[in-house]
Order: structure tokens, then sequence, then C-alpha cells
């Protein structure tokens, strides 16, 4: 040795690693996906956080092959559900939320146009049938995932054609009927058995369904009116309203009057109400003892037609009159030339729960030719027998089971305490799994309560300000009875919806813990398995200081108390 | 459930990372050092053939426990007072044996403002091919937290503590980078440990200069500054967000480029989050007084350097950490 040194003059590179410095630690970070509030607020269980990172990767097909693992029909809901997945998107809070359903609509689209095939194998010859009754959402949704889940399917429809409600009760102009039609048509394609013209009660019978199946999924929907009457008054020629609406969805035509009053506050009202007005009729009435939706807030009374529908009937010159009841019918002879309204609302009742009342001292009369009640729909009782227990709906649990029908099982607008195409599309799901469940005789799952990440839980340091994109609006007098109101996004504009999302409680792969940590106790990989951060914690070295779990943009990383 | 891969081979990886590491892991600075992740940054950017000068300090202390060592370059420490010097003689003897290894000086703000500063501006003076980088955690914190004459108006530390006769220290945060700056240097920047590729960014530019560069780095300090060291970025980037820390770059004694605030916060969401500036925070007159105080250095600082953005920029306070999937910001 030439030189000589004193005693700590030098040292060997990269020793320190001898030292670990993970000993220090009282808390550790972790990597936890947590779940984005898009997804828990879905009807239909769909991940938008998750088909978003794979549309800003430019994957697209994966995207619409991730929607459909929870929702096979995409198309339709991107343009029909009331996107509750919108309203509880942190980006919400923080500029604009992400146009969820115009990406869910894009990629549906999508899909129709390049012919992506179903992520599903055809069942083999000898699985277990299961019988589904009802095509409408609920039942392609359970038909759908018993196919995934590896059972074949009997769906039965009444009707020659499948969707149910979709075909009677979304007008063309929200709901193109090339695109229902296609996405529908696909669907049935991936090895569902669909049996048109076969009507429960008329054409077999629940005993028979329970003989010939280890399982039945009731999906009939409510295909009978509620009755109505005004003081035991009911106008000579009566027309419903849902049966109004299915008589212009299939004819094309409705009878003409120049006054109409609507009596409802849900989508048929509404849906009904814009066809009158398209067909030419002057002054339509919405009439309603419930209230108008108000921006930013969660009335416990308010109308449960979709927002954006109601602004677009307005704007269409729709009158709502909200907080209303009809309390007679003023009739010459047995003709309606006017109802008399009388203030009506919804108070909170201690026996009860709420009770509606009117309040003496407020009736007015309104001239209209034409009363049309849209006040809701009930299960038709048909070859239902003992299940109905002469109510008005199925009562189920949230699988979907029927008490003391171990066999049978329901969703969808039958239940009665569901309205929208998500919900049926979501109870299909979980009624599948039950099913599934129930012939493999495996337990109810365990409930888990799944909190999703809030706002304040990100970093908001990290993102960029960005506004949503707009989609196309047929102008009022361009509006008919069969032209898409709205309009979609493009490509581009899809992809910038990937790049906006927050990916709220998922690993964006953006580097900050790798690069930030001072303790270099954050390795990156080069590849990681699917749905993995690239990133491992090293935690001989962590010291447990908490700064990448601060400056996570996207609160996948949270701190324990250690031991 | 922690999603922490456990079937990875941790030590493999560590050997496979995609960046250089200039400084390994094991070297004892507290939890959530400023300092230590801007001095990582540095190394990173300015790649193996580099040797480093240190002067005594933080840096110099947790990355060297005798027999162990953290660094994986050339690297030498002195005294507390010549690291400009030790630079300046092994630039001399690189150049004399017709090699190009950049030599890069490392040193504290007390290092470098104060007890490093003749040493610094001989260095300067005389053309030196050095990058000297001074990690400015604004006080003695290697020795105790005692105020330097980086230390910002109104800190309290152990030798400017907040009582009744003062809130904090009485003078002012020396301004070093204009200092520097008037050696009339081809290159002076200041940057920020929140904003990681502005740093790279500068020590890049630094690096391909031949001649003597500056970059004068704000590294948080948890334990001198009385905060979270989950904090440590959060805080930096409240300095560069108020305006109390601008963030800017001087060629030949100019300033030629600055980074844009988009959005000036006021000087309070940086303050209050501090314990070292607590005693302002008291329902007092004098504390009131010193506040405004403060804001008006950040605005002073807005005004003469002229930070406030004026529009949307990928380089401004906002746009310049702003992440992707994929990571690629901070390249």
């Amino acid at each position: 040795m030439g030189i000589k040194m004193t005693r700590g003059a030098f040292a060997r590179p990269g020793t320190s690693l001898e030292y670990k410095t993970g000993s220090w630690r009282t808390q550790q970070p972790e990597y936890h996906h947590r779940s984005a509030p898009c997804h828990t607020a879905c009807p239909a269980g769909e991940d938008a956080q998750q088909y978003l990172a794979l549309v800003e990767e430019g994957r697209y097909q994966l995207a619409w092959e991730n929607i459909v693992r929870a929702n096979p029909l995409p198309a339709i809901t991107g343009r029909v559900c009331h996107h509750p997945c919108e309203s509880a998107c942190n980006r919400g809070q923080y500029d604009e939320s992400i146009a969820i359903h115009h990406v869910e609509r894009f990629l549906g689209d999508r899909a129709i146009k390049e012919g992506w095939d179903y992520p599903v194998s055809t069942p083999p010859e000898q699985a277990l049938v299961v019988a589904v009754v009802g095509s409408g959402p609920a039942g392609c949704s359970a038909a759908w995932h018993l196919v995934r889940q590896g059972y074949r399917v009997d769906l039965f429809e009444a009707l020659p054609m499948a969707g149910g409600l979709l075909h009677s009760a979304l007008p063309p102009y929200r709901l193109p009927r090339d695109i229902m039609q296609a996405e529908l048509e696909r669907l049935l394609h991936t090895g569902i058995g669909f049996l048109p013209g076969k009507r429960l009660g008329r054409d077999m019978s629940l005993d028979e369904l329970q003989a010939d199946y280890p399982a039945i999924f009731l999906a009939p929907g409510t295909q009978r009116s509620r009755s109505w009457d005004s003081g035991g008054a009911t106008p000579s020629d009566l027309h419903v309203g849902l049966d109004l609406l299915k008589q212009w969805t299939s004819i094309g035509t409705i009878k003409h009057w120049s006054s109409v009053a609507v009596i409802g506050g849900g989508n048929t009202a509404i849906d009904l109400a814009r066809v009158l007005k398209h067909a030419g009729v002057e002054s339509v009435h919405v009439v309603t003892f419930q209230s108008l939706p108000q921006s930013g807030e969660q009335l416990p009374d308010r109308m449960p037609a979709i927002a954006r529908e109601i602004d677009q009937a307005l704007e269409e010159g729709v009158t709502i009159h909200e907080h209303r009841g009809v309390q007679r019918l003023v009739l010459r002879g047995e003709q309606v030339v006017g109802v008399e309204l009388v203030h009506m609302k919804e108070v909170p009742d201690s026996q009860d729960g709420a009770k509606t009342v009117t309040f003496e001292g407020t009736e007015s009369i309104l001239d209209v030719d034409q009363v049309i009640p849209a006040i809701g729909q009930v299960v038709d009782p048909e070859g239902l027998g003992s299940l109905l227990n002469h109510g008005e709906f199925l009562a189920a649990d949230n699988h979907g089971r029927i008490p003391g029908h171990p066999q049978v099982l329901t969703g969808g607008d039958a239940r009665g305490d569901r309205g929208t195409v998500s919900e049926a599309i979501g109870d299909g799901r979980r009624a599948a799994a039950q099913i599934a469940r129930m012939l493999q005789q495996q337990a109810d799952p365990e409930a888990r309560e799944d909190k999703p990440i809030v706002l304040e839980q990100l970093n908001l340091n990290y993102y960029e300000y960005a506004p949503r994109p707009e989609v196309p609006v047929l102008p009022v007098e361009q509006r008919s009875a069969s032209a898409e109101v709205q309009g979609g996004l493009e490509q581009q504009q899809v992809h910038g919806e990937g790049q906006r999302c927050l990916s709220c409680g998922s690993c964006l792969a953006c580097d900050n813990c790798w690069t930030l940590c001072p303790d270099m106790a954050v390795l990156k990989r080069s590849e990681a398995p699917a749905g993995e951060a690239p990133y491992v914690f090293d935690y001989d070295y962590c010291k447990g200081c908490g700064l990448c779990a601060h400056e996570c943009p996207s609160g996948y990383i949270t701190m324990q108390a250690e031991a | 459930m922690n999603d922490n891969d456990t079937s990875v081979d941790i030590s493999a990886l560590r050997n496979e990372q995609p960046r250089f590491t200039g400084i390994e892991s094991g070297h004892r600075a507290c939890l959530g050092c400023g300092e230590a992740l801007a001095a990582r940054l540095v190394t990173e950017a300015a790649g193996p053939d580099v040797i480093y000068a240190n002067a005594t300090g933080c840096l110099e202390v947790f990355t060297t426990a005798w027999p162990e060592s953290a660094w994986r370059v050339g690297w030498m420490h002195s005294l507390f007072e010549n690291a400009a010097a030790i630079a300046a003689g092994m630039e001399a003897a690189l150049k004399r044996q017709g090699k190009a290894t950049k030599v890069i000086a490392l040193a504290g703000d007390g290092g470098t403002f104060d007890i490093g500063f003749q040493a610094l501006s001989g260095m300067l003076e005389r053309g030196h091919n050095v990058l000297y980088v001074c990690f400015d955690n604004e006080a003695y914190m290697n020795t105790g937290v005692q105020r330097s004459s980086s230390t910002p108006h109104a800190a309290s530390t152990t030798t400017s503590p907040s009582g009744e006769a003062r809130m904090g220290k009485r003078h002012l945060k020396k301004d070093i980078v204009s200092i520097v700056a008037a050696h009339h240097i081809p290159y002076a920047a200041t940057s920020s440990v929140a904003y990681p590729s502005d740093i790279r960014k500068k020590v890049r530019r630094a690096m391909a200069i031949d001649g003597p560069t500056f970059l004068h780095i704000h590294s948080t300090c948890p334990l001198g500054w009385g905060h979270d060291g989950a904090l440590s970025i959060e805080v930096a980037r409240l300095a560069v967000q108020t305006g109390l820390f601008p963030v800017i770059e001087l060629e030949r004694g100019s300033v030629v480029s600055v980074m844009p605030i988009r959005r000036v916060r006021p000087v309070t969401d940086y303050l209050s989050i501090q314990n070292r500036f607590r005693h302002l925070f008291a329902d007092d007159d004098q504390a009131r007084v010193e506040l405004e105080h403060l804001q008006a250095l950040a605005d002073h600082n807005i005004e003469v350097y002229g930070l406030r953005g004026e529009k949307a920029d990928a380089l401004d306070s906002e746009g310049a950490n702003t992440v992707q999937r994929g990571g690629m910001q901070w390249a």
C-alpha cells in the first residue's frame, strides 16, 4: 500500500447500505388501491377510473372490455343513464367532472362499429342451464353474467324482440334504434339462448320453469299502469302515459290534442311531455307534487326524472308545475276541459316517514283538453301467482333473492325499488353472481364497506385545470321524434378525458414516490403485474417519513402505524 | 391489503434502477430531509463522471458515518470553509491531467453564505470550471439550528429566538445569488427541491458550461423549520408559490428567466405550517407587523423579478410539476 491514510479518512462506495435505516420507522407507507367515487356510485358496477386509464393509454378495446365485464350495454347506458358517477366524480369539486357517460358511449359505439368480440367463451354443452324471464336491461345483464360464469341461459321474452322497456319507454331521440338493436343483437350472440315470443303464464308456467331449471331470474319489468282516478272521475278516453309512449315508439304517431296535462315526475312523464311537444301539442304541462332539481342540492322530494332530460324538456317549451297535484277533473259531460290543481307536497311524518298533503286555499284551474297519468307502473301479476302475494312488486333482497322461493331471483323495475336502466343492469349482475354461488353451494360473500376516496386525500398540486369538453346538442327547432338530441365526443376529446381523470385511489405510475423519496427506499421495476404499481418499497431503508404518501397525487399510498 | 409486491428481489432491483445513483440508501439524514433529496437529484442529473468537494455540514455528516459512505462517486471533504478552494484545486489538477471529469462543490448555506464565502468568491473570480451547489436550509442545522446569514427574517432559531425583545431573526436573508452573479459568471440559478425537473434542467445546463456556475437549491429541513417530514415538498413548494423564494436564472449577472407563479399564495400559507414562524401567529401587534413585513418581502420579490404568471404555462409554479401517467414529467 503506497498510500498511508489516517483512520477514518476513506470509505468504500455505497457501503452505507450496510446500515438499515428501516429500523427507525414507526409507520410504514403502503400501496393500497382504493375505490374511486365513480366506481362506488355506478349502479351497474362499472369502474370508470379503470377504463379511463386504459383510454388514456389509447387501449380503447381493453377499455370497452373493462366496461362490459360489469355492463354489457355501454352504447345504451352511455346515452340513457343519469350517470351518478359524474355527480360523484372528485374532479367535479376541482373544476368539472369527467364526461364519463360520453366516454362510455364512445366506447360502446366504437365496439359496434369495429365489431369487437365480447370477452367471453361460449359455455360448454354440458353446462347447467339457467332460465331468465324478460330481456330488458336486467334480464340481458343477468344472461350475460351467467354466460360469463360458464352457465347456459334460456332467455324468455314475450315480445318478438329483445330489449324490454328500452323499446317501449325510451324515445329514439334519446336512444337511436339502430344503436340499441345493434348492441342487443351483438350481446345475444355471445352464447345466450334467446327465446322470443314466450310469455310467462301463457306459454309456460312458473311451476314448469321451476321443474326444468335449477335457477330462475325473473325480470318481467312493470307492464301494468297503476290505476288512476280523480275524485272517482275517470275521463272516458283516459290514456296512460307509458301506453301512449309505447304506442308512439312502436307506431310513430300520437293523438293530437291542443293542451295536455301529464301527471307525474318520472322519466315517463318527461319523455311523454317531450314527445307530445314534438308532435305539435301546443301547451304541455307536467304536474308533479315533487320538486324540480336544483343544481348542487339533493332535495329529498326531487322529481325522479333525469335532470338533463328535464332541462331539455323545459328548453323545448314544456311547462312543469312542481309541488302541485290534480284535485279534480273539470268535465263538460264526459269530456275533460280542465283540471283543478292544488299545492301538494310531501312532508315528513313521524309515523309513516313522509306523507303527501294538499293545502286548502291554493286551488286553481288549468285548461287542458286531455289529462294523462304517468304515475308509475306495477308488475303484471299474470303467471307470477304466489310470488307477487297481492303486492305491486316482487320484493327481494340485494342479491335478488325472493324470500321463501330459494330457486327464484328477481331484479330490475319489477322489484319496485329501482327505476333506471343502470340499476337493472346491476341487479342482473348481482343475481347472476348469487345464482352461481347457489349452484356451487357457496356461502354469501362478506358484506364489506367500500368507502370511496375523497378529494382531500388526493394531492391536487400535481393536476392542471382543464375544462370538460362540450358535446353538440341539437337546437330546439331541429328536434324531432327520431333525431338524437345529444351528440357524442370525438376520439381526441375522449382521450383528453382519460388524461383529465385524477386516477383516484389508483397508481398513475407518475414516478412521484420514486423521485421524491429522500432515502431511495422506493424502487422502480420495468414491468409490473397488471393493475399494480411499478414501484416497491424497500422497508430496509424506508424511515417512514410519509413524504411519498403526502405527495402521491392519487391517494394510492397510505401510512400505517407499525406495532 | 398492502399491494407492495413481496415476491420481488429487492437487492437485485436496487442494482437495476433506471437512473444514475450517486448517493445510496442507508445515509443518516432525518425523516423527510429536503437536502438529502436535493443532493440525490443533483448527483442523478450530473451523472458518473464527476468528483465532488463537500463542505462540512449536514450532507457531509449524514452521508459518511465512518466506516461507511453513501457516495458512489468520487467525493472529498476537507473543512467547513474551503469546499470552493478544494474544488478549484481538483479542477486545476484534472485540467493539468487532461481529464474532462467535472468538479462539483457541495455546501450548505452556512458553508456558502458565511464560512465559505471568500473561498467561493475566489473560485468564481479565478474562473474555475466548477459547478457550485448550495443546499439552502436557512440555518446551521447540523450543529443545532443556529441562525446563518441565509436564515429568513423573523425565523426563530436557537441563536435568534423569538421572545419579548424580538420576533426571531432581526436581519434579512442575504441575497446570495445576486452577489454570486455579480462576479459576472456565465450562469447562476436558484431552484427548489419541490421541482425536481427544474433542478435537473439547471444541473444539466450548468454541466454543459465551461466556467464557474452556481446553483442555489432551497431545501427544506423538517427538524430546523419545525414541520412534519411528510410536508417537506409541500413547504418547499409554498416557498416558491408565495414568492418568498424566487426561482430564477442569471447569465453574466443579468436575470434571463424566472419560474412564473400562476396562483400567488399568501405568505401565511407557507409560514403557518412551520414552527420557526409560529410566534408570528400570536395575538400580538409586533407579530402582525412582522407577518406584513414578510408579505411585503414576497411582494417585493414578485415585483422585482416579475414573477406573476400572465397565463398558464407548462413551466410555471403549477405546470412544472403536473403529473402524467408514466412519469415523464420529472425527466
